[in-house]
């Protein structure tokens, strides 16, 4: 029979007086170093018990010792001053020792203090130290005569001085001051306190002086509750509130004292500095509130006002709020929505708020700064550097209420002269440049403007005004400059080649870049009769020579009508080689530059499509072959595309960036072309993407994906076309088209709603006829769910006619219909008069 | 941003002129190479309201919640430095 083996309880620790005395010494030395001081002394106490070895004495001295600092320093004065009797007597260590002395004066036991005065052995550095600590003591009781002190105490000598020098300084009389702090002595018990009645003196008239003085006085010493409120004083800019907390009540109403605050604002200053360095609004608001009575009036309504747009929605609900003024309030609800990111309601107080200003005669300016922010509001980006619709009427609006904006009048030209309105642009430069003659910025957008509208005589009058202003400003010559070439380039195009001679000559003041230099060589080559091969060489190496020089080359070849193929022949150029990879590379921040569009870059990249496919197994490192693709995808040049993200792919496989390229110059950037298999790919990249921190391919991915709906801000609504459906259902797609259907045929919506049911595929092939078959698939998208929706479309295998032929059978046979309640819907419609003259047929 | 006023120890009413001077003796002492931080804040504080615009568009705009350093620049109007009364200061010299 087997017996279970009983488990042992965890063996208990004896009792010290159980335990042999090495043992007892090696836990009581561990406790000492670790400062388990009490501990330590329970174990030596029994050493000290059992034999009087002196390293058990000394153990048991320290252990007594470190005790008692731990209970001085929670303010356990009378248990540490026990302690260290209990030291004294059973250690044989003298009293005087430490902080025995500072303990004895913060007991009040200055009976004892006195005695060890007294005793003429006392070494002269604690003599001083005691006399230092009972000086503080002393002065804090101005007419006491001190007792129990020999009559030759410095204590004594120096008393009446030192009352002197506190007094005079109470009176604010700061030359009696100085004399009586002159006559204490260098080893006085009081000379701590000369440093500080000086530091304080400085205070109104010289605060680095007062922070230099008392920063020369040692922390910790008799006097230190006195300096550490100095030390607050002197606290630079307004940390003196935050220090206000790390002192004692006392400490603190001296404080204030220094800084002068009237009584009536102690109590409020105090709890403000509780509130520590960052509290909410609300709790600032409720303090100020608490003590309005007290706080000058401009100072709370300031304050307040900061405060309303942090207080949400209740801000209309504070009393004091609908007391204010109509348009104090509209700001206030302004800032509030702001704050809380409701920028619609934002917007709308803003609006009302310019309409009430702007009715004001000295108002105009700041109605017009509100127009400017509500068109702050209305940029979707805030880089863009022109204006939406919205945001231009309100810069429009703003420069009637304010027609000295530099800013206004730049963005509003801008955004014309981009939108070919050059008349209106020409407009506002008329009305900006006699306010801002000699502003570059406006002068720059003036030559622009004359480009554009090819008034170049009017572009360079304007240019040179600029250089005068700033003789090295780079744009604007490159403007001339490129004008010139452009000019010559049609020239020569014409073969006209004396007028092309002519620009290209008036061209050379405004020349800068080596390029530029580089490309007017090569149009002077262009010039002449018969090709003039070594000017065309030296052209061509200047640009940048073999793959970027040919680049060029090329690019110029085509906007002047030239060969490209016999021009790179006589090039010198040497594409057989496979190029290396930097020659690439460069190529590539070569066309990202380019203001060409894609058609352009394109053509003059296909003859050098053979040499760059030579260069794939170049060692590019992955940020190069990046550049390269992202460049080739500018370009849309989808076979060299094809071929480098196919490559990439080999080398850093599954890389986001890489897939989405690679997908998009094999099949485009639509959708509904991208096989299931890619666009799971695309899926998988978009993750990945996101994982690796890689938000604009994953972001990229996403719109690709999903494409966004189209954008519903039209001016040119048409009220008898049919809308598009809401964000959502179905069935409010179809509840908009039933609607409109039965608006147009003058019948009830419960008419259309019959015809529906009785002929539904006729009803779903009108609605996706009229409104579009990628919103319809779009619909279908999300009533589908995704899963369903792209399940359907492989079966399709892709093919769009045959998805939403397959979708409409599905509606019509099962899928049912989810009608909304008509809630809140009017009564049955009147008849309607006939339509109007230009209303679409519908059937 | 914290008061630019009170970081750049002018009133609200400080003129360009005001301001641009306050502006260029605070940066002596606060170079940006001594003290960068404390030279962004004076920076942005003079470009919040170095213009009247600026101090215009500041008044209208500015969205942040005053700090208590704030509220105590705006209440130290009220005070009026003086000596210390003799009572607090020997309650401080005799607190145990």
């Amino acid at each position: 029979m087997s017996r279970k083996v009983k488990q042992s309880k965890p063996h208990a620790k004896p009792a010290p007086h159980a335990m042999d005395s090495a043992a007892l010494a090696a836990d009581a030395a561990a406790a000492l170093s670790a400062s388990r001081f009490k501990e330590a002394t329970e174990l030596f106490k029994e050493l000290v018990k059992r034999e009087r070895q002196t390293a058990w004495v000394d153990g048991l001295a320290e252990s007594y010792a470190g005790r008692a600092q731990e209970l001085a320093a929670k303010g356990m004065v009378k248990e540490a001053l026990m302690l260290w009797r209990n030291r004294a007597q059973l250690c044989g260590k003298p009293l005087a020792q430490g902080d025995y002395l500072v303990w004895l004066l913060r007991a009040g036991e200055r009976g004892e203090m006195l005695q060890f005065l007294s005793d003429k052995s006392l070494p002269d550095a604690m003599r001083l130290n005691l006399e230092m600590h009972l000086a503080a003591s002393i002065l804090a009781e101005p007419n006491a005569t001190p007792s129990g002190l020999s009559p030759d105490s410095a204590l004594l000598r120096h008393l009446p001085g030192a009352r002197a020098a506190l007094e005079a300084y109470c009176k604010g009389d700061f030359v009696a001051l100085e004399t009586h702090l002159q006559a204490i002595p260098f080893r006085s018990p009081y000379r701590d306190l000369k440093t500080v009645l000086k530091a304080l003196s400085l205070l109104q008239t010289d605060v680095e002086g007062a922070r230099a003085a008392i920063t020369r006085l040692a922390a910790g010493g008799a006097f230190e509750r006195l300096a550490a409120v100095v030390r607050a004083a002197v606290l630079p800019e307004d940390g003196w509130l935050a220090a206000l907390r790390d002192l004692d009540e006392n400490g603190r109403q001296m404080l204030l004292d220094i800084k002068g605050c009237p009584n009536a604002l102690r109590p409020f200053l105090l709890e403000l500095a509780k509130l520590g360095a960052a509290p909410a609004p609300a709790q600032l608001f409720d303090l100020l509130t608490r003590f309005r009575r007290v706080i000058p009036e401009e100072a709370l309504s300031a304050l307040c006002l900061r405060l309303f747009p942090q207080m949400g929605r209740s801000i209309e609900r504070l009393p004091d709020f609908k007391k204010l003024p109509k348009e104090t309030q509209l700001h206030m609800m302004a800032l509030a929505a702001e704050a809380q990111g409701v920028l619609g309601s934002a917007e709308e107080y803003w609006k009302d708020l310019a309409n009430l200003l702007s009715k004001i005669p000295d108002q105009k300016l700041r109605a017009a700064l509100v127009l400017r922010h509500l068109a702050d509001i209305a940029l979707d980006n805030k880089m863009d550097t022109e204006l939406n619709a919205e945001a231009f009427r309100y810069v429009e609006k703003s420069l009637e209420l304010d027609p000295d904006d530099r800013s206004s009048y730049l963005a509003i030209i801008r955004t014309l002269r981009c939108e070919n309105e050059l008349a209106k642009a020409r407009a506002f430069l008329d009305r900006a440049l006699p306010r801002f003659p000699k502003d570059a910025g406006v002068l720059l957008e003036a030559v622009e403007v004359a480009l554009a509208g090819k008034a170049f005589k009017k572009a360079v009058g304007f240019a040179k005004q600029v250089l005068e202003l700033d003789p090295i400003n780079p744009k604007v010559r490159g403007l001339i400059g490129q004008a010139l070439f452009s000019h010559a380039r049609k020239q020569i195009k014409a073969r006209n080649l004396a007028a092309a001679r002519k620009e290209l000559d008036a061209s050379e003041e405004w020349l800068r870049s080596p390029v530029e230099w580089a490309t007017l060589k090569l149009l002077r080559v262009f010039l002449t009769e018969y090709l003039d091969e070594t000017l065309l060489r030296a052209a061509v190496a200047d640009l940048g020579g073999s793959l970027v020089g040919a680049f060029r080359l090329l690019l110029e070849a085509g906007k002047v009508g030239h060969d490209p193929r016999s021009l790179l022949l006589s090039s010198g150029c040497n594409l057989t080689a496979p190029p290396p990879a930097e020659a690439v590379v460069a190529l590539a921040q070569v066309l990202n530059a380019a203001p060409d569009g894609a058609k352009a870059l394109g053509a003059a990249l296909g003859p050098l499509r053979a040499t760059l496919k030579r260069a794939l197994k170049m060692p590019f490192s992955e940020a190069d072959y990046l550049l390269v693709c992202e460049a080739l995808h500018r370009c849309e040049d989808h076979e060299l595309l094809t071929a480098f993200t196919k490559e990439a792919l080999k080398r850093w496989p599954g890389r986001p960036v890489f897939v989405y390229l690679n997908v998009i110059a094999r099949h485009g950037s639509d959708i509904y072309f991208i096989p299931y298999k890619d666009q799971d790919a695309l899926d998988r990249a978009a993750r990945e993407a996101h994982k690796q921190g890689d938000h604009r391919t994953s972001s990229r991915i996403r719109t690709l994906l999903s494409p966004p709906e189209e954008d519903m801000d039209d001016d040119s609504f048409d009220p008898f076309d049919l809308p598009f459906p809401e964000e959502g259902s179905f069935g409010s797609a179809m509840e908009g088209f039933l609607g409109e259907l039965s608006e147009a045929k003058g019948e009830s919506l419960g008419g259309a709603l019959e015809e529906f049911l009785n002929d539904p595929r006729k009803m779903f092939e009108m609605l996706v006829a009229m409104q579009g078959e990628k919103a319809f698939l779009e619909i279908m998208r999300k009533e589908f769910g995704k899963q369903e929706f792209d399940e359907l479309k492989r079966q399709c295998g892709g093919n769009q006619k045959d998805l939403i032929r397959m979708l409409v059978d599905a509606m019509v046979e099962g899928a049912e219909m989810e009608m909304p309640a008509p809630v809140n819907r009017p009564g049955p419609r009147k008849p309607k008069s006939p339509a109007p003259k230009n209303q679409k047929d519908l059937f | 941003m914290s008061n630019p006023y009170r970081i750049l120890d002018v009133p609200t009413t400080a003129d360009d002129e005001t301001i641009r001077a306050a502006y260029l003796s605070l940066i002596r002492d606060c170079p940006p190479e001594r003290d960068r931080k404390r030279f962004e804040r004076v920076r942005t504080a003079f470009e919040a309201v170095s213009t009247a615009r600026g101090r215009l568009a500041h008044a209208l705009f500015d969205k942040t919640a005053p700090t208590p350093e704030d509220v105590l620049a705006e209440v130290v109007a009220a005070f009026q430095p003086r000596p210390v009364d003799d009572k607090h200061l020997r309650r401080v010299l005799g607190a145990k």
